[in-house]
């Protein structure tokens, strides 16, 4: 099976349409059972997978627009393939928890749809496939969060709509003129990834190109200060929106931060890394202070989750292998973390219907396992060693070290504040006498919800012990990714700033 | 004594005029079935008038590029074909929304469907000139029957919205006439190539340069008030409020495409003569156009109305492209109306088929956005469809508009205007919260008791209609690489 990726698109999508079929009482099997398939599906990719090359694998290229240079052009490396496994993970566990009543059809249904697109955007080498799966990916959250939220749904759903699009637009901008400069110099018209990373832009260029594109994934991962949408969508989602929201959508922005801005504009890149630097310092701190002032479990980790991201920006713009393969690995960790987290908080909203702290308090002796798994995955997030946070966040903050130590101190507070944070929430909900009476006949965890968070919880402690197996892949990539901005970077500074670490030196 | 003109008949050219004279003959035609045989039913006569639309179409494609005929009145260029292939492709969509389930005024009378016709070849005397004399002929005869066409719907709105569109109308005749007239005074000329080869001498001369404006402002004046750009766009909502829901779809995509192969060529000739207010008052137009009327859109209760106001987005977003004057644009000109119609005939049709005698939801709108509230549960299909027609408005991928709006904002960047392809992708981001409104109706909201009845004017052929809209609309993808070889060879081979 070379088509193994075309598969991965289109299997979801053509389940989708043929779900419409099945009848509302066994939708849930029906979604379950695809996104199961999908899943060992993606599983098949990384056997086939060879983790010594750092280039495009699996590569499928059809013309699709040839005298516009549009291509139906997919492939993975290191960087995207456990992006898009942990996607296709996240989908099957988010069903299998799913907990949404009525119109269930049209939820699986159009949670399949939205797999297509998040498997799309991660595997695209082509721009505009790669945005038309981003912009794709909007329709079915917008009716997820739309028709299933909480009471001020539609405000949500449409603010997060709206960011997104607008941010994306001048995106889209940016990339047509990159196209036009591609053509202007070779004369072939090309959206192909690869043609543009053969390609010098001029410093000017780069320099407003980078804002251009920095406001498309800026606004999706999100950075202070476009993160307001955020809070609104994750308060407002139900809980299989949120997982999926935080697990794989926030990630194309910083995915796209990897794919586009860092090997096609090195200069501007590095010459940013002061000011992007600060926006990501302002979104750990200032966030997770107000991830402290919250009432509502769900909005602790919502902002939580902006604070990571923030550490994710930091190791990105660390313009080398450490940082970047940190912030990577991170991504998958984040993912995993805060989609699990997302999952125990919707738990306990779907047996009290509050998601208030104040309204909890002693939880862990009513509720043993929960508690348990809620308390490694708390300690997860926080980024204690041997859990996968801690890979992720310290190899981030590692790498930020080389170019500025005073702010990656700054960074570093995340872990502290990240702590003070969550180890209030769990002793405000889980320790201490059980203050309500409601809280009293709380039942555990049934066997869908620890079907759904037993693997998770695995997960997180396998890669916490053991990373290698995922770290390694994602490395060879990253160091090729930093051998390319060495190569193209044209200002001293960038030539300087982006270190190429002593094995990548080695084997050049 | 005047000397007798002789002239060669084989020199006329007649092939050139063969698609209009189709539609005349089609048109006198039926008007002569009626005289014969009445209480003939409409099925006859849309059928006719589909089947007369399809020889002249047939006739359009045969036609050899780059030809004049006619007195040298008629121009058959790539723009011309191209222009004419989109005014019928849009009329045979258009005619058979005639056969609703629930009876309508209008199309018991045969005189509906010759006026039809006749408005056809006006519209294509139109496209097919370069002479300012014989566009103005055929705008008017083109635009008189439509006011009628209008009017015949008979209900209060419908008389308004007629009476109101005259009287623009009227007036921007006034002004083609005027602006044609002090380019006569400046070039004694009234075809364009000879007004160009006399402006590129006389431009240096001290003082004339007010005249030429003058001109061109005119014009202007006149294309703005057809395309509906700012400041002249007020009648649009109104009257397509008051228009019959496929009337009103009709008059969002043909007489604009008409009036913008007249700007192609007309304001056109003064961008590539240098004269650089020109381009700047049209990208200025273009600008506010859009921005106001996004800004306007957002406010309507009236799905109809908002429609009527993103189509005057839609126009300005075109016009920035006739300013840019490169081969690219115009192609993208045409590409973009290529598949915003079938997406907004295709909404359109959704409203027709909603369409009540009585206003159910709503004491002044036939089609307020409550009357979609909760549409998913009742009519899933069609709640569906109409997502899909309104991501398409918005610009969302996979869908068709989205591969116009790419190709627009393309030439704009290739031309360098990066700015004015910035406010082109945020106007499309204001855009998308007005669609998206309607979507949030349909799928977001409860139902109501009345959203059952909502579809009560269904027909085959109807569904007919929607289904080639919707085929159009998802599949784009498949077929914008031919199409926008196609266009790109038309256009470039007439060098524009």
């Amino acid at each position: 099976m070379n088509d193994i990726l075309s598969v991965l698109i289109f299997f979801p999508l053509i389940a989708g349409i043929l779900g419409l079929v099945v009848k509302e009482g066994s939708i849930r099997t029906y979604g379950i059972s695809v996104a199961a398939v999908e899943f060992l599906l993606s599983l098949w990719m990384w056997f086939q997978f060879d983790p010594t090359d750092g280039g495009m694998q699996l590569v499928k290229r059809i013309s699709v627009v040839p005298d516009f240079g549009i291509s139906y052009y997919i492939g993975v490396d290191g960087i995207s393939l456990f992006i898009v496994i942990m996607a296709t993970l996240m989908t099957l566990i988010g069903i299998i928890a799913l907990s949404v009543k009525e119109d269930i059809k049209n939820m699986i249904l159009t949670l399949l749809f939205l797999e297509v697109a998040m498997v799309g955007v991660f595997v695209s080498l082509d721009a505009v496939i790669f945005y038309l799966f981003w912009e794709f990916s909007l329709v079915p959250m917008l009716y997820i969060i739309g028709a299933w939220g909480g009471e001020k749904r539609l405000y949500a759903a449409v603010k997060f709509f709206l960011y997104t699009f607008a941010g994306s637009l001048v995106m889209l901008v940016g990339m047509l003129y990159v196209a036009y400069a591609y053509h202007r110099m070779t004369g072939i018209w090309s959206f192909a990834l690869t043609d543009w990373y053969t390609m010098l832009l001029p410093l000017s260029e780069q320099k407003w190109l980078f804002w251009a594109f920095f406001l498309g994934f800026a606004i999706k991962v999100p950075m202070f200060p476009f993160h307001t949408w955020l809070p609104y969508a994750h308060g407002q989602a139900p809980t299989v929106g949120s997982v999926i929201l935080a697990a794989v959508l926030l990630k194309m922005g910083t995915y796209g931060f990897v794919r586009f801005s860092l090997p096609m504009f090195p200069d501007a890149s590095v010459m940013y890394i002061i000011p992007v630097a600060i926006l990501s310092l302002i979104m750990i701190v200032y966030t997770a202070m107000v991830a402290y002032a919250q009432k509502d479990m769900k909005q602790v980790v919502a902002y939580s989750s902006i604070s990571h991201m923030g550490v994710i920006m930091l190791g990105i713009f660390a313009m080398n292998a450490e940082g970047i393969s940190g912030s990577v690995f991170f991504m998958l960790s984040h993912g995993i973390v805060s989609g699990a987290l997302f999952l125990l908080v919707g738990v306990i909203y779907d047996r009290r219907h509050t998601k208030m702290i104040s309204d909890f308090g002693g939880l862990a002796s009513v509720m043993p396992n929960y508690a348990l798994i809620f308390g490694v995955m708390l300690m997860a997030s926080v980024g204690l060693p041997l859990t996968m946070g801690f890979v992720g966040e310290y190899l981030s903050l590692a790498g930020f070290f080389k170019i500025s130590p005073a702010m990656t101190a700054i960074g570093g507070t995340s872990i502290i504040l990240g702590a003070v944070y969550m180890l209030s929430l769990y002793k405000r909900s889980f320790f201490g006498p059980v203050t309500h009476a409601a809280n009293k006949t709380l039942t555990d965890l049934d066997a869908k919800e620890l079907t759904a968070l037993v693997p998770l919880v695995a997960i997180v402690i396998w890669l916490g012990v053991y990373p290698r197996p995922i770290l390694g892949p994602i490395d060879t990539s990253v160091k090729a990714l930093t051998v390319l901005m060495h190569e193209k970077a044209k200002t001293p500074e960038a030539k300087a700033t982006i270190i190429l670490s002593k094995s990548t030196k080695e084997a050049q | 004594m005047l000397a007798p003109i002789s002239v060669n008949l084989a020199s006329l050219n007649f092939m050139t005029l063969s698609p209009m004279l189709i539609a005349i003959a089609g048109a006198l035609g039926i008007l002569i079935i009626d005289l014969i045989k009445k209480d003939l039913d409409k099925t006859l006569y849309v059928i006719l008038t589909v089947l007369i639309l399809f020889i002249d179409l047939g006739a359009t494609l045969g036609l050899s590029l780059n030809d004049r005929g006619f007195f040298n009145l008629i121009v058959v260029d790539g723009v011309t074909i191209l222009s004419e292939i989109l005014i019928l492709l849009a009329s045979m969509l258009f005619v058979p929304l005639a056969l609703t389930s629930k009876r309508f005024h209008e199309y018991s009378y045969p005189e509906y469907f010759a006026l039809f016709l006749f408005m056809v070849a006006g519209f294509q005397f139109m496209v097919a000139s370069d002479n300012l004399i014989m566009i103005f002929v055929g705008l008017e005869t083109a635009s008189l029957a439509l006011y009628t066409l209008i009017a015949l719907h008979n209900t209060a709105g419908s008389h308004e919205a007629a009476i109101k569109y005259f009287t623009m109308g009227a007036l921007a005749a006034g002004f083609f006439v005027m602006g044609s007239a002090a380019i006569y005074a400046v070039t004694g000329s009234v075809e364009l190539y000879d007004i160009a080869r006399v402006l590129q001498e006389r431009m240096d001369e001290t003082g004339l340069m007010v005249t030429i404006l003058g001109g061109a402002m005119m014009l202007i004046v006149a294309i703005g008030f057809k395309v509906s750009l700012f400041p002249f766009h007020t009648w649009t909502p109104d009257v397509y409020e008051g228009a019959s829901s496929p009337t009103a779809g009709y008059m969002s995509i043909v007489p604009k495409v008409a009036m913008m192969v007249v700007a192609i060529r007309v304001l056109g000739m003064y961008i590539d003569l240098g004269i650089d207010t020109v381009r700047n008052v049209v990208i200025a137009m273009a600008v506010i156009t859009m921005t106001l009327s996004n800004m306007m859109a957002l406010v309507q209760d009236d799905v109809k109305r908002m429609l009527a106001y993103s189509s005057i987005s839609h126009a300005g977003f075109v016009m920035a492209a006739i300013a840019l004057d490169t081969t690219k644009a115009n192609s993208s000109i045409f590409l973009y109306y290529t598949l915003f119609l079938f997406t907004n005939l295709g909404a359109f049709t959704l409203l027709w088929i909603s369409r009540h005698k009585d206003k159910t939801h709503h004491v002044r709108y036939h089609h307020p956005y409550v009357k979609f509230s909760g549409m998913i549960h009742v009519e899933p299909v069609a709640a569906v469809i109409m997502a899909i027609f309104m991501l398409s408005l918005t610009g969302v991928p996979p869908f068709s508009l989205f591969w116009g709006k790419l190709y627009v904002i393309s030439a704009t960047v290739d031309a360098g205007y990066i700015w004015l392809a910035v406010i082109l992708g945020l106007n499309s981001a204001v855009a998308a919260y007005y669609y998206l409104k309607l979507i949030v109706y349909m799928f977001l909201m409860p139902a109501t008791d009345k959203t059952r009845t909502v579809y009560n004017n269904r027909s085959l052929a109807l569904e007919i209609v929607i289904g080639i809209a919707v085929f159009a609309t998802v599949t784009s993808i498949f077929y914008v690489q031919p199409l926008m070889r196609f266009v790109t060879a038309l256009i470039s081979a007439s060098g524009y």
